[in-house]
């Protein structure tokens, strides 16, 4: 992990693309390149002997080049997957009514995003699930089931987070049906489930799931669902993070009230996210945004990296988004500063000694606030694509 | 009489100037070990430190290999996958006797040794030396918050001239088995170099939470949290399409 200086001159006088990595290392634990993952992975042995891998075996042995023929495979492989995800994001935006041109402009948010570029010159794997993710929306676009289910398995079976888009991806295929069907009600949308696209998809997503789980478990045991799955149900994080819950987790670690708190901590989440999949599951790449932004501003745990996940649908929802660009910038500025507010206590709690545990927590508190109003404007200002819409277009 | 005189005097001389030759060819004087100066010191603030290690000599024709043996307490941890990496970039040379976690606070933590092979400084003859990363390891909150002190002890010191297979005999000091290098392949005899003028520990201050906070803290948070579940709600109840 590369230090900050110590001189505060000195950190601000870095270029842009150096703030963002340091920016990026500095609110993460030391993570070295994806290739200190795969000499396990070649000798045989389980990846998980390397202590903080916490991810599926399938990651490792993807980035077996890193031996053979560079250290670099793992970043470019990264990097490819982000240029791809932007290709994705083009066809998705033209099959949703958009010009070519139009589409180019919203892509390039993505691709031209320091954020991601920097996340995955980094050797972080994100950009593969946001590939994953992007490529089941498109299938589902384009009613090709089958793929749109192996797309999904595959992309809970490497990180758990999209099974937040069982639900909405479920009623969205559901209503796939025909229109005078589409009766509104939560008993009616329930009654949908049953049909035979549905089962198709979940048969398939589930048996890629199943199958990549089982043969990983069958190579490497226990800690396959333990260290890819079980730790992220239920980490709990006392160092600090952006997380509004880092600082109570901290204090409460050792507390008998410890497991109470962190089911009354779960609760704001899960209500969120059922009752968003309920709402907007018409409009997908919506639905998924907020579950996903709702998913990571009321995590126990967040880090600067759970931003991809739901940036990555960013330049899908901003075409129906109704905002004025001082708007849309004054959103966005907000964002900005409420990362700046956590970093700066952050930044001297972990490099000068400072003690700002109290700032820290406040400025999480804050962003969870920011991210809140963000949202809201956001919902506030969208116009979802309907199931009625929806079968016009088609 | 005078001829078996001579002649034991000469028997007597060759094994003399045999071990003479072999002290000078296996090991400096033990004057020599009195010019050695150790010196330990902590770079940088917060949670990520550095461990500076010298070692001044006076010159020696042969090369001789410097051992720092650390001691370090549940406080803190080393990374050993950046070792390794620091290693390839680097030529930082330093072995744990242990797995260290890399995420642990302190009080589930157990402390580790390091033994820290120093190297020449570039066009500095007589001095050895290694900078070592340290990572604070977060600490149990404590009633007023403020900061915890970790103590690391003084480091042992051994040394073995390069091209020596047994070490000069009659040095006042102890004499250590300790692996020869870092790849920990064989283990060599080290002098453990005593009576060095090093602190007995050096003090590292790391922040910690503030235990007495915990009600307002938990209360604040889940106040927050519920305020903007709340604001969330109405807005997708009142936009949302069911």
């Amino acid at each position: 992990m590369k230090n900050l200086e110590s001189n505060d001159d000195d950190w601000l006088k870095n270029g842009l693309f150096d703030c963002i990595c340091q920016y990026i290392t500095f609110t993460e634990p030391p993570l070295h390149c994806d290739q200190m993952w795969s000499p396990w992975a070649l000798h045989g042995e389980s990846p998980y002997n390397r202590s903080t891998y916490r991810y599926t075996p399938l990651l490792a042995w993807m980035l077996l080049p890193n031996i053979y023929a560079t250290p670099h495979f793992g970043k470019l492989l990264f990097v490819t997957c982000d240029v791809l995800s932007g290709v994705l994001l083009y066809h998705i935006l033209c099959l949703r009514g958009l010009s070519s041109d139009a589409a180019c402009r919203f892509c390039a948010l993505w691709l031209l995003n320091p954020l991601p570029i920097g996340v995955s010159t980094r050797g972080n794997a994100e950009a593969l699930l946001s590939l994953l993710v992007l490529a089941t929306l498109l299938c589902l676009e384009l009613k090709r089931f089958f793929m749109a289910a192996f797309f999904y398995g595959l992309s809970v079976h490497m990180k758990i987070y999209p099974v937040t888009y069982a639900l909405p991806i479920a009623l969205y295929i559901s209503t796939h049906g025909k229109l005078e069907a589409q009766k509104r009600g939560v008993f009616r949308m329930l009654q949908r489930l049953f049909n035979k696209e549905l089962v198709l998809f979940a048969a398939v997503a589930g048996a890629v799931f199943f199958w990549l789980t089982l043969a990983f478990y069958c190579l490497y045991g226990w800690d396959s669902l333990h260290e890819t799955y079980l730790y992220h149900l239920t980490r709990r994080d006392i160092r600090h993070n952006f997380s509004p819950y880092f600082y109570m987790i901290y204090l409460t670690a050792e507390s008998q009230w410890s497991l109470v708190l962190g089911l009354v901590s779960f609760l704001p989440q899960l209500v969120l996210v059922l009752l968003t999949s309920l709402a907007f599951h018409a409009d997908l790449p919506f639905c998924c945004f907020l579950n996903t932004a709702i998913f990571v501003s009321f995590n126990k745990v967040c880090t600067s990296q759970y931003f991809l996940w739901y940036l990555c649908f960013l330049p899908l929802i901003l075409p129906r988004l109704r905002l004025s660009k001082k708007q849309g910038v004054g959103l966005l500025l907000l964002w900005f500063a409420g990362q700046g507010l956590w970093l700066m206590p952050a930044y001297y709690l972990e490099f000068e000694g400072h003690n700002t545990f109290v700032y820290i927590w406040l400025a999480g508190l804050l962003f969870l606030f920011n991210n809140s109003f963000i949202m809201v404007q956001i919902i506030s200002h969208y116009i979802p694509e309907t199931v009625q819409q929806r079968k016009k277009t088609e | 009489m005078l001829l078996l005189h001579f002649a034991l005097s000469v028997f007597r001389l060759t094994p003399c100037e045999a071990s003479q030759k072999d002290e000078v060819i296996c090991g400096p004087a033990s004057a020599w070990f009195e010019s050695v100066d150790m010196s330990v010191d902590v770079a940088k603030r917060g949670f990520h430190r550095e461990l500076l290690y010298e070692v001044h000599h006076d010159p020696t024709p042969q090369a001789i290999k410097a051992l720092v043996i650390q001691r370090l307490p549940s406080g803190v941890y080393m990374d050993q996958y950046q070792l390794a990496s620091l290693r390839e970039d680097t030529g930082l040379q330093v072995l744990l006797d242990s797995a260290v976690s890399l995420e642990d606070p302190a009080h589930m933590s157990s402390g580790f040794s390091a033994l820290v092979y120093l190297s020449p400084a570039d066009g500095l003859p007589g001095l050895l030396q290694a900078v070592v990363p340290v990572h604070g390891r977060y600490h149990r909150p404590s009633s007023s918050g403020g900061w915890e002190r970790v103590y690391i002890e003084g480091p042992r010191l051994l040394l073995r001239p390069e091209s020596c297979e047994t070490l000069p005999s009659g040095l006042p000091h102890r004499v250590v088995e300790a692996p020869c290098t870092v790849q920990n392949q064989s283990v060599c005899s080290w002098l453990e170099i005593q009576g060095l003028q090093v602190p007995d520990s050096v003090t590292l201050e790391l922040p910690v939470g503030d235990f007495s906070l915990t009600g307002p803290v938990c209360a604040g948070t889940i106040l927050a949290t519920l305020l903007c579940f709340a604001l969330l709600f109405r807005t997708i109840w009142t936009h949302g399409i069911f």
